[in-house]
């Protein structure tokens, strides 16, 4: 008898037929009844019409036929919410039959069933069951609590289920770490997936409390169920954060990391995707764990090509000048094989090797060169992409092969590769002899081109007018009618206008602007952010590390996601503060140095909205301004690798600031900030000392510190500009990173004479919150980036938060009240505030000045109450609890807001102004 | 964790589904998991897809997608290993894992669905667990008889006992029909080890990497315990060192939960007390340090006239094996050109096979002798061959598309690394009086043994 024939009917009496077997006397006829309902059910068809026959078999001994109907129960309960009440009264009697067996099997198929009428009947047996002999029995109650949880969470409540649920947990401390280690050698390989990662969670005291826990850890990492090992890795990597790298153990820990590693590799190709992801990362934090282990990344034929590419991947983030010889090897023999895919990512690869690994660069070109004379179209197109990088990595080293790229230049079909070309025609347009009848033959099709190809093709076409003027002035008048009168684009009308104004105007700087010299383009463009990256490293071993996106971007809602970040790095000396008032891994006080490294910066800066923000004060039009504003553009702009250079996308403001070249240059404006800056601190908000924010030895001899002010509405960046090197500094220009709040400059930096050696100048420099926003961590980190004549220059600082309360902070008393009460009461934090000996008054008006207001006070107990309202500039409401008590130096702050991460560092500013 | 689980059809029709937690929206979840894996673009991982709040997460096991999705960041790992574990109970379970025994076995899929999963938590995977709880039988297609001889294995079983081990004995459920003892008393270990050869155009090894395990079927009652003995010149490590000879070297070891290791260090022993079913209980491997020679070496000579399209392929392959053992159903695949047409070959030997076909040249040989070299001559054309003979690559080098040749075979009682069973005891004290039956195989095959051209 077998069950594939229910499949295959399909007849009109179908439903009649079963109902007639369900309500036959013999027991194995129904049985088989219930089996055919159940094939039908899961094929799709509907057949919840046979509800009540099938209810009526639940009445039986046969645990076998008693399965199948709570199968059929929970599926179909739902619809017929009614009719599954009838099945109530078995499911109680069921809960107290001797058999475990069903008393389970009861409990579970109730917690099944989601009908709020049946949740109530559902208690009792629940109760008992939970108290039951049988340890299979409470085990499934225990997840049924979770079940109804979900379905009705005030009922467990309500119901007493959660102490019940802690009595079953035997110990009486759940948490403590010994246990949870010792649990690690005793329960299931699904329990200690459990465990482990609870243990990623725990914050350990010191380093060798974390020594200890990973000595504990590393048996698991060659178990035979790869979840267990994956996140045990996660357990180490975060807890070798706190390791010293002195330390031999730290040694031992990464040898000990790489072996299973590799052995994930030679599971299923399915576990071997995910492992490379997660080995993706891993590489990136660190990649001394794996940098022997290059072999195992290569390509084997028979790989999906998924696998593939993510071992191409992981193949150059591990290149170095010990391996390339062997990478480059296995990369050429990629670039033969048939996947085009494949191929084109192996030939970006090698170019990618040459920019990494400067020994090997000319050992890529020559391979490139190899590719191109297989003449096989993507190939050559992949590789003249990728030459071209070569050639900012590496200017006036390879270009002797420009003729052989010139060969190709007809099959030539995609815009990426055109562009390509037409950049490198361009740049080295005066040792190409036909370079403009090259650039002409592109102009024939302009408007069938890309806008990539068109950008390109005028920016070349200038660039070559420029090198050889005489011979090409109608190449470039053909170029800029076509960009600025026959193109819809507003980008390349734009940038045609300013070719045409600035060759029109001042030839020399033009020459100066379009042949700048170009900064280097950085070695690993793909990296991931670092600050993204260290979360992701705790996410090791989940959903989000294969994604390579944090959980809150996929995750329904945020439930549950609390961001995670590695610990820091502390001596057993000194413990780390508690994680409720400093967030690990955020440095307290006015640290300049919250970024380490430049190059980690690099990134960030890059994603910026170039150009000066147009909305905030007029622009004051001076040319060299004009000039300062567009370099800067330039600049970051061909950092990015990208292909757009010369006409940056600030065009828009830079055209309009050219449009009134005319007008008298005003510098009303920059004398009402003098005067701000003169008059200074006495009427508005506290201004902190000037604090150096990045010492000259960091930038070349460039020293600056600064300040934040708010004055009368409008916040200013008091900065010192101090020049210790021996020689002159010009061509001053700033910029912010996206910050928390917006900040942005609101005019340029304006330092309207070159900085002579040992000069300081002292300037203020309007800011305004129209720009960009991005979240940071600290919420009042902001990072910068200054350039001059020498280099740019990142730094980053913490700006106190107080230059952000608005004047029209104050709140109405019965708003305030309402808005009190209704904000939640996890969102309030309380703060002391010590050694600040001022009365009520005092406080009051100090704090006034600062733009917190008091909306009510009140005293108790001879105690002073004071209520106050402050806004930020985004309008987050922030509505604080000031208790004042006479005598007492001691004040206490509570903060309700909406948003409750400013808390601490409204606290913060209360703290600053109460104490100057 | 985990939201729902359902098993497709390869043509993509619902066999089994199941809902743990109520949080979603029925199955149609299942068709559009379906959907979204036919559509996909080439490139993009399959393994974990996301869509609306929901990812999915599935593998493939013999023509079955088996599937999970869940809502939360969850390991994937743990759902991937979650799945494979499925599989191979409902392997256990039901005989085999195939459309049609799941089928069949509805009821019991579910029941033990129940039993594994509750609210989408794993509660327990082991088959010896799940035997209490589990009460349908399965359905097995056609009665099994051991001397069913027309299903004759590929290879003979190397046992005391020398008989012959039929094939499907050991795709048998485990919990065939409770009244049939008789059957029970059967122990099959295998030792499979998959070799990776890379074997650059000039001839020399890149890469070689062999991965074994020693699989257990075990239909024993549980409680009995058993002993196996393993080479004793078996060495973990660079660095150890055993026996008089070079050893039997793998660089890494993993065991099963449930092996206790007392005499593995002096004796080389493990003993283990089996739970009815499949088990895993060795995996090694070791890289780059055969103590054997490579069982194929391949000779490639390629002659391609560009301006004629012309392309003449001779292929050598010696079978390095010892002259006792031979290798089975050999099978050579070497890409071509795109567009290759004609083809004139001629084989060393009648038995052989070869033809064109998907772009590639197919090379069957159904057995090799150790010791044995085998030859074979290919003609064909390449229309429209591009490049004029005057600047197009060198008459020498090969055109695009060709190769990398690869090759898949058994290696029957061999294994690579030289890792043999010495012996496998059972020490009885519950069971019957019945001798049990024990099976021990030796296999090795090819996992990706790719020679470059």
């Amino acid at each position: 008898m077998t069950d594939s024939k229910y499949f295959t009917t399909t007849k009109k009496g179908e439903i009649f037929e079963l109902k007639a077997e369900l309500n036959s006397d013999k027991k194995e006829k129904k049985k088989e009844a219930v089996k055919k309902v159940i094939a039908s059910m899961t094929v799709g068809k509907d057949v919840s019409a046979l509800f009540p026959d099938v209810v009526n078999c639940m009445q039986t001994d046969n645990l076998e036929l008693k399965k199948l109907v709570y199968l059929y129960l929970m599926n179909y309960a739902k619809s017929q919410p009614d009719m599954a009440i009838m099945a109530v009264n078995t499911f109680v009697k069921d809960c107290e039959d001797p058999n475990p067996l069903i008393r389970a099997l009861a409990v579970r198929t109730m917690g099944c069933i989601r009908v709020d009428k049946i949740t109530e009947y559902l208690c009792e047996p629940l109760r008992k069951c939970l108290k039951d002999e049988d340890p299979y029995v409470r085990k499934t109650a225990a997840v049924c609590v979770a079940k109804l949880h979900d379905i009705n969470a005030q009922l467990v409540e309500d119901q007493g289920f959660l102490d019940t649920l802690k009595d079953l947990i035997s110990d009486s401390n759940p948490m403590s770490i010994n246990k949870l280690l010792t649990a690690l050698n005793e329960c299931t390989e699904w329990g200690q997936i459990f465990i482990l990662d609870c243990l990623a969670n725990y914050m350990p005291k010191d380093d060798r409390e974390a020594q200890s826990i990973c000595e504990r850890v590393t048996p698991r990492l060659s178990h035979a169920n790869s979840a267990v090992v994956l996140s045990a890795v996660k357990v180490l990597m975060k807890f070798m954060e706190m390791l010293s790298k002195d330390l031999d153990y730290y040694g031992t820990l990464l040898k000990k990391l790489a072996p299973p590693l590799v052995t994930l590799l030679s599971a299923e190709p399915e576990l071997q995707y995910v492992a490379l992801r997660n080995i993706n990362l891993i590489v990136q934090k660190r990649p001394e764990i794996l940098k022997h282990e290059m072999k195992v990344f290569f390509v084997k034929y028979n790989d999906p090509i998924y696998v593939k590419l993510e071992k191409l991947d992981i193949m150059i983030r591990l290149a170095s000048q010990a391996n390339i010889a062997q990478v480059l090897a296995e990369l050429k023999e990629y670039a033969t094989e048939v996947d085009v895919d494949f191929v084109r990512k192996a030939v970006r690869a090698i170019g990618r090797c040459a920019i990494k690994v400067e020994q090997s660069a000319e050992r890529c070109v020559s391979t490139l060169l190899d590719l191109i004379q297989t003449k096989v179209n993507y190939v050559v197109q992949e590789a003249i992409v990728v030459i071209k990088d070569i050639f900012r990595k590496y200017p006036n080293k390879y270009e002797s092969v420009i003729a052989t790229l010139c060969e190709n230049l007809d099959s030539l079909d995609e815009p990426e590769a055109r562009a390509a070309m037409i950049w490198i025609v361009g740049e080295y347009a005066e040792r190409i002899d036909n370079a403009d009848e090259l650039l002409e033959s592109f102009l024939e099709g302009f408007h069938d081109e890309s806008t990539q190809v068109q950008l390109q093709l005028l920016t070349a076409i200038v660039k070559l007018f420029l090198k050889k003027p005489t011979e090409t002035q109608e190449l470039v008048q053909q170029v800029l009618s076509l960009a600025t009168q026959d193109s819809d684009n507003p980008d390349l009308r734009d940038r045609g206008y300013i070719y045409w104004r600035l060759l029109s105007t001042d030839p020399v700087a033009a020459k100066e602007v379009v042949l700048a010299e170009k900064p280097l383009i950085s070695e690993e463009t793909d990296l991931i952010e670092p600050t993204l990256l260290d979360e992701l490293i705790c996410y090791i071993g989940t959903l989000a590390s294969v994604y390579h996106k944090p959980p809150s971007a996929f995750v329904e809602g945020g439930r549950g996601v609390v961001h995670k970040s590695l610990p820091p790095r502390t001596a057993s000396s000194e413990s780390t503060e508690s994680p409720e008032t400093a967030p690990a891994g955020a440095p307290s006080g006015d640290q300049p140095d919250v970024i380490p490294a430049q190059g980690d910066l690099l990134g960030d800066l890059l994603n910026l909205d170039l150009g000066p923000p147009v909305s905030g004060p007029p622009l004051a039009a001076s040319t060299v301004q004009m000039g300062a504003v567009d370099l800067l553009g330039g600049g970051l702009d061909s950092l990015i690798g990208d292909t757009n250079f010369g006409a940056p996308p600030a065009a828009v403001t830079t055209a309009t600031a050219t449009a009134r070249l005319g007008a008298p240059i005003s510098s009303g404006l920059s004398d009402l900030f003098d005067l701000t800056s003169g008059v200074g601190t006495l009427s508005g908000s506290y201004v902190a000392p000037k604090a150096v924010w990045l010492p000259a030895i960091k930038a070349k001899g460039l020293e600056i510190s600064g300040t934040f002010t708010r004055q009368v509405g409008s916040i200013s960046m008091d900065l010192q500009l101090t020049n210790k090197a021996l020689q002159v500094m010009t061509d001053f220009a700033i910029q912010f990173n996206r910050n928390s709040f917006g900040l942005a400059p609101a005019a340029p930096l304006q330092v309207h004479a070159p900085l002579s050696p040992n000069q300081t100048v002292e300037l203020s420099l309007p800011l305004n919150t129209v720009g960009s926003v991005m979240k940071m961590e600290p919420l009042n980190n902001l990072q910068v980036a200054v350039k001059n004549n020498i280099d740019v220059f990142y730094f980053s600082t913490l700006y106190p938060l107080h230059v952000l309360f608005v004047e029209d902070g104050k709140m109405d008393r019965q708003m305030f009240l309402a808005t009190w009460k209704d904000i939640p009461n996890e969102n309030e934090a309380q703060f002391q505030i010590r050694d600040c000996p001022l009365n009520t008054e005092a406080a009051s008006n100090k704090l006034q000045s600062s733009n917190i207001f008091t909306v009510a006070k009140r005293s108790v107990e001879g105690q002073d109450m004071l209520y106050q309202s402050l806004k930020l500039t985004n309008g987050i409401w922030v509505l604080a609890e000031l208790r004042i008590q006479p005598g007492n130096p001691s004040l206490t702050l509570s903060l309700k807001c909406r948003a409750p991460e400013v808390s601490q560092h409204v606290y913060q500013a209360y703290e600053t102004i109460l104490k100057n | 964790m985990i939201s729902q689980f359902f098993i497709l059809s390869s043509k993509g029709d619902p066999l089994i589904y199941k809902d743990f937690r109520g949080d979603s929206g029925g199955r149609d979840v299942a068709e559009l998991f379906y959907r979204k894996l036919t559509g996909l673009p080439g490139g993009e991982s399959p393994v974990v897809m996301y869509h609306d709040d929901r990812h999915f997460i599935h593998i493939r096991h013999s023509g079955l997608y088996l599937v999970a999705t869940t809502s939360e960041n969850v390991s994937p790992f743990s759902l991937l290993e979650l799945l494979s574990r499925l599989a191979t109970l409902l392997g256990d379970y039901c005989g085999s894992l195939n459309e049609g025994t799941i089928s069949r076995n509805v009821a019991l899929v579910y029941e033990l669905l129940d039993e594994v999963l509750d609210y989408g938590y794993v509660q327990t995977t082991s088959t010896e667990m799940l035997r209490n709880f589990i009460q349908t039988e399965a359905v097995v297609s056609k009665p099994f008889s051991l001397f069913d001889l027309s299903s004759v294995g590929l290879f003979g079983a190397e046992t005391q006992q020398n008989r012959v081990a039929p094939s499907s004995a050991a795709s048998r459920p485990v919990l065939s029909s409770r009244s049939d003892q008789s059957q029970k008393n059967e122990v099959f270990l295998d030792v499979v080890e998959r070799l990776s050869v890379l074997i650059a155009a000039n001839g020399s090894l890149l890469k070689v990497d062999v991965q074994g395990e020693i699989r257990l079927k075990s239909f024993l009652p549980s409680g009995s315990e058993m002993y196996i003995g393993l080479t004793e010149e078996f060495c973990v490590g660079k660095s150890e060192l055993r026996g008089y000879g070079p050893g039997i070297r793998v660089d890494e070891v993993s065991f099963h939960s449930s092996v206790n290791l007392d005499e593995f260090e002096s004796h080389r022993i493990l003993r283990l007390q089996p739970p009815q079913g499949e088990l895993t209980v060795m995996r090694y491997q070791l890289s780059d340090d055969l103590p054997s020679p490579l069982p194929f070496r391949l000779f490639p000579s390629v002659q391609w006239d560009p301006g004629s399209g012309r392309l003449q392929i001779y292929l050598k392959l010696r079978c390095d094996l010892p002259p006792k053992s031979q290798a089975l159903n050999i099978h050579l695949h070497l890409p071509l050109p795109r567009g290759v047409v004609s083809l004139s070959q001629e084989l060393s030997s009648p038995d052989q096979k070869a033809e064109l076909g998907e772009g590639a040249l197919h090379w069957d040989l159904p057995r090799v002798q150790g010791g044995s070299q085998l030859s074979g001559l290919f003609q064909m054309d390449v229309p429209g061959s591009q490049g004029p003979p005057s600047h197009g690559p060198s008459p020498s080098a090969p055109p695009l598309g060709l190769g990398p040749a690869s090759l898949s075979f058994e290696l029957p009682r061999h294994t690579c690394s030289g890792l043999q069973v010495r012996f496998l005891r059972l020490s009885f004290s519950t069971c019957g009086s019945a001798n049990p039956h024990k099976w021990v195989r030796h296999l090795s095959h090819s996992n990706a043994y790719v020679i470059r051209i």
